[in-house]
């Protein structure tokens, strides 16, 4: 009965009002907390605002800011520390989880036990974690170094003590080093130094914060997974096994496909995630880390807009991070998108 | 060879033993399924045991004292250790100032020798009844006559027992490790340690905070008060906007609710870290006492941003959803308005959506570091995470304190996740999907 104007008559009115008093309280939140500052931090981004300023201080600088992002050296690194996390500690868990998924639904006994203890990481609160971490990263009287001190005794793989949350350098510059001089190919004292942070990988204090990361999302995509194991119809593996395919083939033509909708939720789940990544960079590293190696974007945001009160920079930061993050997800819709195989 | 290489060799053996005895069984029928179930259980118990072993690691650190959680070797047990050694010979001008506990011995060549009523009158004088005396403190915990707390100098990297058979250990009374004029040596044999869990590092934990802050002693009881009113607070906030406007876009018809709705969707698009800027603008641009509250450090500025969530209201419309239309049209029979029926009916079969969206509000703001940062700044409106921040930064060094602060932390949300665990684990399943 959608005759032309027929929102206009009364008994619509009625109706509207009343969905619209529903809305209203989440409307009015969203609106001023949500709707506004998102639209509101475009204008700020665009004008100098300095912390303290009163409104008729602030001027009007247009991409100014932007471009003293796109010269900024520390914003670079940071830039290049946050994708150093993001390729790492990413591909890293969802290699991890999911083997810990698949090992998972041989349906043993005690599968509880384990998955509630794979679990366990995600659920205690980040700051507590991370101060256990940044003990257990201890220089001097740490698990870590004692652990690689007991491989050293009885393995004698001449590693030693690190200085993990110290130590600026490249975590493949440091492997490299260590091959070379195990296989006799560099005298005692010489180190590899690659000389392009690009091929450094991410330094050793960055690469804890990673070792971190890992131990703590695990359980996360663990359990998504073996939701998405669950899924898989059972007679998939039968008719294959019938057919004769062991064990890797059947990894490789049914389950990963079949799981592929799940994988790529939460690759981009993760990915988004790794981005905005800031709690244990704050507790382990305050202050960015040796050299700065583990500022990372959002760190750097915190920084630059509530301890520098450059609001309108920071602003322009969030924003560039807002493009970063929508760029890489439409990106991999478009590149990985076309291969997830829906049933 | 040390013990823990002795139990780790035993355990290999047995294991060893174990993998010989399913790979024979193996052999003999033919199937592999219970040679692989035992590598899984390997891999499985050796990943796990990486999951759980820093957590041990905390609590057994936080029951240690200070020095043992600062060993460069560390200790496996929970214990915190004292130990107590023979009193330092008494020196010239210490006849005249008796140290509480000891027993001043005379030296020879010493010209005067103190009268058997004279020693005792000194030892007397030092150690009566509650053993206090003006000018020191008394030493805890000295039992056997003449012992006293000492800590041990320059015995880091050395086990109990190399400590025991050395001919001399630099030791210090427990309350001048730092003077360098009050170390002395004694034979390692002589030297006792008392080894048991310091459950008072958890008081100590909980109170430091007001010491750092005499003017305005706040402990741990304010942190999680805070964080807990501001859960508890935003948790409600969620629910109720959530349930109605979800509700509103599930089941009803209006003017525009598609435009709407992929507005919301666009909102959840942006990251939370673009808003913090432009709320903390408008909150300080708030003059005090709008709406009768005082806005920035105080509770309405953890709250009140907080109080809607565009993630609840997508859950539980995609829920509504699923709900048939059939007990509406049952209800409006019956005279039923749509509140009522949002209430009575949606609502109870929505038990675990709601459930799960309420836990998951209430984690969220729990575990929120940022924002509570950024608004408050006195230490009475810390919330728990910003009270762990700022405990880290002060009582670093201070390992055993540390990781009590982060014990007590972790506590409530691991039992609130044991006795929800049904809900923590079906919501975030559920999220896998759509």
């Amino acid at each position: 009965m959608s005759r032309i104007g027929s929102s206009h008559k009364p008994r619509h009115f009625k109706r509207n009002l009343e969905a619209y008093a529903y809305l209203a309280p989440a409307g009015i939140i969203l609106l001023v907390f949500w709707c506004a500052p998102a639209v509101f931090s475009v204008f700020v981004s665009f004008t100098n605002w300095h912390g303290g300023d009163a409104i008729a201080d602030v001027k009007w600088v247009g991409l100014e800011n932007y471009r003293m992002a796109f010269h900024d050296q520390r914003f670079f690194k940071t830039l290049w520390n946050t994708v150093n996390y993001v390729i790492w500690s990413v591909p890293l868990t969802l290699i991890l989880s999911l083997s810990v998924a698949l090992l998972l639904t041989l349906k043993i006994r005690g599968m509880a036990l384990f998955r509630t203890a794979f679990f366990l990481p995600y659920v205690t609160t980040w700051v507590a974690v991370s101060i256990l971490w940044s003990y257990i990263f201890q220089q001097n009287f740490g698990l870590a170094n004692c652990f690689l001190e007991f491989l050293d005794k009885h393995l004698h793989l001449g590693v030693g003590p690190l200085k993990w949350l110290n130590e600026p350098r490249g975590v493949i510059e440091m492997a490299a080093t260590w091959m070379g001089q195990r296989l006799g190919l560099l005298s005692g004292d010489q180190t590899v130094d690659f000389k392009h942070p690009l091929l450094e990988g991410p330094s050793l204090a960055m690469f804890s914060i990673i070792i971190t990361s890992v131990w703590r999302d695990t359980g996360y995509f663990m359990l998504i997974f073996i939701a998405g194991l669950n899924e898989i119809d059972p007679t998939y593996y039968e008719a294959a096994e019938i057919d004769g395919a062991g064990p890797w083939t059947r990894f490789r033509h049914i389950t990963l496909p079949l799981l592929s909708p799940v994988s790529f939720f939460l690759l981009v789940v993760a990915m988004i995630g790794a981005f905005k990544v800031y709690v244990p960079m704050m507790i382990m590293t305050p202050g960015g880390g040796p050299s700065g190696t583990t500022s990372t974007l959002v760190y750097f945001l915190y920084e630059e807009g509530f301890m520098s009160w450059r609001l309108g920079y920071a602003s322009a930061i969030a924003y560039v991070l807002f493009v970063i993050i929508l760029a890489m997800t439409l990106l991999q819709n478009k590149v990985i998108g076309g291969k997830v195989h829906y049933e | 060879m040390s013990i823990s290489t002795l139990t780790l060799l035993v355990i290999l053996f047995l294991d060893l033993l174990c993998w010989v005895w399913v790979a024979a069984r193996g052999i003999r029928r033919r199937s592999w399924k219970t040679l692989g179930h035992t590598a899984a259980y390997h891999a499985l118990g050796a990943a796990t045991a990486i999951m759980i072993l820093p957590f041990y690691w905390m609590v057994a650190t936080s029951l240690k004292d200070f020095e043992s959680a600062n060993r460069p070797v560390p200790t496996w047990l929970p214990l915190g250790t004292k130990y107590y050694a023979p009193p330092p010979p008494a020196q010239p001008d210490e006849v005249s100032m008796p140290r509480p506990g000891e027993v001043s011995m005379p030296r020879p060549g010493e010209v005067s020798m103190p009268r058997p009523g004279e020693v005792s009158a000194a030892a007397n004088r030092s150690a009566g009844p509650g053993g206090s005396v003006a000018h020191g403190s008394v030493a805890e915990g000295s039992t056997a006559v003449g012992e006293i707390e000492v800590g041990l100098i320059r015995a880091g990297n050395l086990t109990w027992s190399e400590i025991r058979r050395k001919d001399s250990v630099v030791v210090a009374p427990v309350k001048r490790l730092q003077d360098q004029s009050a170390y002395y040596t004694v034979k390692g044999s002589d030297v006792r340690r008392e080894r048991r869990p310091q459950w008072r590092n958890y008081v100590e934990a909980w109170n430091a905070p007001a010491k750092g802050n005499p003017e305005n002693p706040v402990t741990f009881t304010r942190y999680f008060w805070v964080s807990g009113v501001t859960s508890l607070l935003t948790t409600l906030g969620t629910l109720i906007t959530s349930i109605l406007a979800a509700y509103a876009f599930a089941k009803m018809q209006f003017r525009g609710r598609n435009l709407l709705f992929y507005l919301v969707l666009a909102t959840m698009m942006v990251p939370g870290q673009v808003l913090l800027i432009p709320n903390f603008l408008i909150l300080s641009a708030l003059p005090d006492y709008s709406f009768g509250l005082r806005w920035l450090d105080n509770y309405p500025a953890l709250v009140v941003p907080w109080l809607a969530s565009v993630f609840g209201i997508f859950m539980l419309r995609q829920f509504f959803r699923g709900i048939p239309d059939e007990l509406w049209d049952a209800a409006q029979i019956d005279g039923a308005g749509r509140f009522r029926y949002l209430w009575r009916v949606m609502l109870p079969l929505s038990k675990p959506a709601v459930i799960t969206l309420g836990l998951f509000a209430f984690l969220g703001e729990w575990n929120s570091l940022l924002w509570p940062l950024i608004v408050t700044t006195s230490p009475d409106m810390r919330t728990l995470m910003v009270g762990l921040q700022t405990f880290n930064e002060e009582m670093s060094g201070n390992s055993h304190l540390l990781m009590a602060a982060a014990t007590i932390a972790v506590l409530p949300v691991v039992l609130l996740f044991f006795v929800l665990q049904r809900f923590f684990v079906a919501g975030l399943s559920r999220t896998g999907f759509k």
